[in-house]
């Protein structure tokens, strides 16, 4: 849910990159906070375990500025990726604005891909709120490798919505702030009246 | 399936807030008090220039408190409504105001705790029915129309960098 305070002028959105385990996740929210001005981003938030997996999820909050008067704010989060983390992804998806998929393209992670997929479809049905009306991207990474599947392959798979579709190699930082700007959009443009 | 719902607050219901919280951190000595959403975003703090980082705090508080209402749930406890704690020097007190809303206090060992339980539950009965009018199921209150998503989609693109650099 948008969080609208008028009298301190302020939106807040909330933003949640999806997808399986060793995705590329926290790498989008990684690259992020390095790459953005220092001004514009807040303290970057990692509950993860020893081996550096995300055991709840990581936590970037990054400030748009002053639009029309409202100070604008998108909250990213990250949730674990681990097949057996479900009841924290329910946690995290909760007041959801947009959702980023991170595809693995690797055809090795065909079925890990698939099986967050249905995880996300199912954890957004639970929450008894239209779906509708987020904004949602697919992106593709790790794209810079061999053994991958096409664009439309993974298309096809990952996107019965019809959503953006971003490659990307995050480590690289190719696509993470395209992907981060139309997720963006969408969430404005989905919490708009007209 | 119902349209999604937000939360828009206003400059008078912003007032009555801000006027329980203040009392509230004045008669239990709290050294900080907030609201946040169950998702994570802080809405107002009292005082309004405490040396926090209310934005970490709200997010990890809402994460720690949902997942306080887990463990209810696998306990087969109807809910846990609070959740607290102990430090050496603080203390950290977390409560639920409506389904949407957290109260977060920090206080010192020299403040007991059943005081802050006894006058956080009267400020509860203050809260929960500001909040049930700011639930927004409007689209924003009009607030987010298609000027602000036009500037903002301007925004969007000046601000974060095109390419890798």
């Amino acid at each position: 849910m948008a969080l609208i305070n008028l009298a301190a002028r302020e939106i807040n959105y909330k933003i949640v990159y999806y997808g399986c385990g060793l995705c590329g996740k926290t790498t989008n929210i990684q690259y992020i906070h390095r790459r953005v001005n220092p001004g514009a981003r807040g303290r970057l938030v990692s509950i993860a375990t020893e081996e550096e997996r995300t055991l709840y999820f990581d936590f970037l909050p990054l400030s748009l500025g002053t639009v029309k008067g409202l100070r604008t704010r998108f909250h990213l989060y990250t949730v674990p990726g681990q097949s057996f983390y479900n009841a924290s992804r329910k946690l995290v998806l909760q007041g959801v604005d947009g959702v980023v998929f991170v595809a693995d393209s690797q055809i090795s992670r065909l079925d890990e891909n698939v099986d967050s997929y249905l995880n996300l479809w199912d954890n957004l049905m639970s929450q008894s709120e239209d779906p509708s009306n987020l904004g949602i991207v697919l992106q593709m990474n790790k794209r810079d490798i061999g053994g991958i599947f096409s664009v439309a392959d993974l298309t096809e798979l990952l996107n019965h919505t019809g959503s953006p579709v971003i490659e990307a190699c995050a480590l690289t930082g190719v696509g993470v702030f395209e992907t981060l700007k139309t997720v963006c959009k969408q969430v404005i443009a989905k919490s708009s009246r007209t | 399936m119902a349209r999604r719902r937000g939360l828009v607050i206003n400059d008078e219901q912003m007032q009555m807030i801000d006027g329980v919280l203040t009392k509230l951190q004045r008669v239990t000595s709290s050294s900080f008090v907030a609201l946040i959403s169950t998702s994570g975003q802080p809405i107002t703090m009292v005082p309004a220039d405490a040396d926090a980082d209310t934005l970490s705090l709200a997010a990890l508080a809402a994460g720690s408190f949902a997942a306080t209402r887990q463990l209810a749930e696998v306990l087969k406890e109807r809910e846990f409504t609070l959740l607290f704690h102990e430090g050496k020097e603080s203390n950290l007190h977390v409560i639920q105001v409506t389904e949407q809303i957290l109260l977060l206090l920090t206080f010192g060992r020299e403040t007991q705790v059943g005081r802050v339980r006894l006058y956080t539950s009267r400020a509860l009965e203050v809260l929960k029915p500001i909040f049930e009018d700011a639930e927004d199921t409007s689209g924003g209150d009009g607030i987010i129309d298609g000027e602000y998503s036009r500037a903002a989609g301007t925004a969007i693109d000046d601000w974060f960098p095109t390419q890798n650099e």
